[in-house]
């Protein structure tokens, strides 16, 4: 199997901001977090937990969904949405756990919560679904490089282990998913009554249920732009949708929720906290689910990657009111991320996709679509070990 | 572990005798043996320093100006661990880093720390500090001077204080003596014990001349312990996993029969 790819010049571009973000993780580990970041005593958590753990989870949930859509409601005309799914879903946890690394005051020790028994911690209960998860997610994938590289027994190993690891991967998502909007349950009296419900734990899995087909149109349509395939829009449609379903779900749930909790005058009182509050429902719940009700935008790729960016942004924007700016502490405390924190996580980012745009020129992660063009594909059939590209279950 | 004739301690804050000098943080600084800070005056809150705990402050005297009949005056307050009867702090920790002695003090123990801050985030009365300055940092808060208690000595801050503003002893003891001085000096006192019924009930019982919420202390608290609101989702996981796992692979199940069937009527055709 050959690993190489040319480099294009967005590949060098996303090297050069991983390059960037190692100077400053330097930093940060020869000095301490508190030379680089703002988060500070009132805000112990920031855009890095905001942004980088609790986003990045929410988005991996399209490993999730997909593999239940396709796997366990049994929709199997969306099958070649799974492998591309998988793999974001692995680099995405991959990349809260750097993150978590990077953001833990001591993270030499974070191997404690492993040999830790703390049931009432919702903490433990994500470390612990999450590790498990990213494990399935690596075994989940690795049927792929493993075929590729034509390693008969492992790949029997996974095959015969791949139904109970899958569906202990949704199982473990539902869970983790939710205790992430649990550990928030936690501080009614410093988020703003706009987010913070007895629901948290609900609310996170919708949202993040809602971002699993958003990120899979999404993706669809940048590899079929970058590796030069027609995108299935037939497809595309479809889980467009089951998206507007997802988003219509989420937006009743939480104004239901809102006002089921009589936190309506907070809607409407003049504050920063509402103008946040607007911004997160009008543009990441209301406008994309108004673009997917319209079958015109269902059916084009810009209204597409348009109403489904929105989504994201949503899911973003709802991860950080509840976790940073719905955040209320002292009135004297402020926290606006530093340079050095979103540097950070913009280098994690890069890394995730520079290495989604490798792994999908050097393997078939575009299954059913034609082989992409790889300089190891001639001889890799020469050699007899290139099964084609609808190999795997 | 302890034997179970250890009663739970506690300590009575009456602000109504502090004349705020002090003492207390100084011993405090002294028996924990925290490093002196550089300090300035900011604005707005008169003679306080500093102006909130920190990792180098567990123990802090508030200055609070107050109007009191013709004149303004100054009511102190105090802030430190309340030692929560029930702790969201320890409740958070992944790791049971924090977690509640059988004597009452809620410690740290550094060596399980993975530094996640969950117990910053938790703490309803914003006590535990950070020292994100550190290479190797470490969560501060008033440790209830538990090494102290532990062999039978009151807390460094309870032995200095010069007016008998804070009182050490058996919680049922001092829930006892602070209820009997609000009812001896009803005009004295608020009739509240701040501390009493807060989150469950805490190891710090704060008396006052004027409502709490005028002296910075942090208000409209329930009075049920906070780890319930994490604890009603949390202990549901086991039996949610076994019935997911369950549904997920019945449907799965159905799914392969029905593609099986379908792929062998194809064959047929």
């Amino acid at each position: 199997m050959n690993w190489r790819i040319r480099l294009t010049w967005w590949d060098k571009l996303l090297l050069a901001i991983m390059a960037a973000a190692a100077v400053v993780a330097f930093v940060r580990f020869a000095t301490g977090i508190g030379t680089i970041a703002n988060i500070n005593n009132a805000y112990p958590w920031g855009w890095w937990v905001g942004y980088g753990i609790m986003t990045m989870i929410a988005i991996g949930a399209v490993g999730f969904t997909m593999t239940a859509l396709v796997e366990i409601l049994g929709v199997h005309r969306y099958h070649s949405f799974l492998r591309p799914a998988v793999l974001m879903g692995l680099l995405c946890y991959a990349s809260a756990i750097t993150m978590l690394m990077v953001e833990l005051g001591r993270p030499w020790k974070v191997w404690m919560v492993l040999v830790s028994w703390a049931p009432t911690s919702a903490l433990y209960e994500v470390g612990w679904c999450a590790f498990l998860y990213l494990t399935v997610l690596a075994l989940e994938f690795s049927l792929v490089p493993l075929e590729q590289a034509g390693w008969g027994r492992a790949l029997r190993i996974v095959r015969l282990i791949y139904i109970p690891i899958m569906l202990l991967g949704v199982t473990l998502s539902h869970l983790h998913q939710s205790s992430l909007g649990t550990l928030m349950a936690l501080i009614p009296h410093k988020i703003n009554a706009l987010w913070w419900s007895d629901n948290l734990p609900l609310l996170y899995l919708f949202s993040a249920m809602m971002a699993g087909p958003a990120m899979a149109i999404l993706e669809h349509l940048a590899a079929a732009r970058w590796l030069g395939f027609a995108p299935r829009m037939d497809l595309l449609a479809g889980l467009a949708r089951i998206e507007a379903w997802l988003v219509g779900l989420f937006l009743g749930f939480q104004m239901g929720d809102l006002f089921y909790r009589g936190a309506t005058d907070v809607m409407l009182s003049p504050s920063w906290f509402a103008v946040s509050f607007w911004v997160e429902i009008g543009l990441g719940l209301v406008l994309p689910l108004v673009l997917l009700l319209m079958p015109e935008v269902r059916e084009s790729r810009r209204g597409l990657a348009t109403a489904c960016s929105l989504v994201i942004a949503g899911v973003l924007l709802h991860r950080l009111n509840v976790a940073v700016i719905g955040l209320r502490v002292r009135h004297w405390e402020t926290y606006v991320p530093s340079l050095g924190e979103v540097a950070i996580t913009l280098g994690i980012t890069a890394a995730a996709i520079f290495a989604f745009g490798w792994l999908a020129r050097i393997l078939p992660i575009h299954e059913e679509l034609p082989a992409p063009e790889t300089r190891s594909l001639p001889a890799a059939r020469a050699a007899g070990t290139w099964h084609g590209a609808e190999g795997v279950s | 572990m302890s034997t179970p004739t250890v009663k739970p301690k506690a300590m009575i804050q009456d602000n109504t005798r502090c004349i705020g000098c002090r003492a207390c943080m100084v011993a405090c600084k002294s028996w924990n043996d925290l490093p002196e800070d550089k300090t300035d005056f900011f604005a707005g809150e008169g003679y306080q320093n500093p102006r909130d705990l920190d990792a180098n402050n567990y123990n802090l005297i508030t200055f609070n100006e107050i109007v009191t009949g013709a004149q303004p005056d100054w009511v102190f307050g105090r802030q430190l661990c309340m030692h929560c009867e029930q702790p969201a702090c320890a409740s958070a920790c992944p790791t049971t880093a924090m977690f509640k002695t059988d004597l009452g003090p809620v410690v740290f123990d550094e060596s399980r720390c993975i530094g996640c801050r969950a117990c910053m985030q938790a703490c309803p009365f914003i006590i535990p500090k950070y020292d994100y300055d550190s290479f190797a940092p470490k969560i501060h808060k008033c440790t209830f001077c538990a090494d102290r208690l532990e062999v039978g000595m009151d807390p460094a801050c309870a032995t200095v204080c010069p007016t008998g503003a804070i009182t050490f002893g058996d919680r049922d003891d001092m829930v006892v003596e602070a209820k009997r001085r609000i009812a001896a000096a009803p005009g004295k006192y608020i009739p509240e014990i701040y501390g009493l019924e807060e989150v469950g009930g805490t190891s710090v019982l704060h008396l006052s001349s004027v409502p709490f919420e005028q002296i910075g202390y942090i208000t409209g608290l329930p009075k049920t312990p906070m780890p319930d609101l994490t604890h009603r989702w949390l202990r549901v996981t086991a039996p949610v996993f076994a019935v997911l796992y369950a549904v997920f692979g019945a449907l799965n199940w159905i799914v392969r029969r029905r593609m099986r069937r379908q792929g062998h009527e194809g064959e047929h055709t």
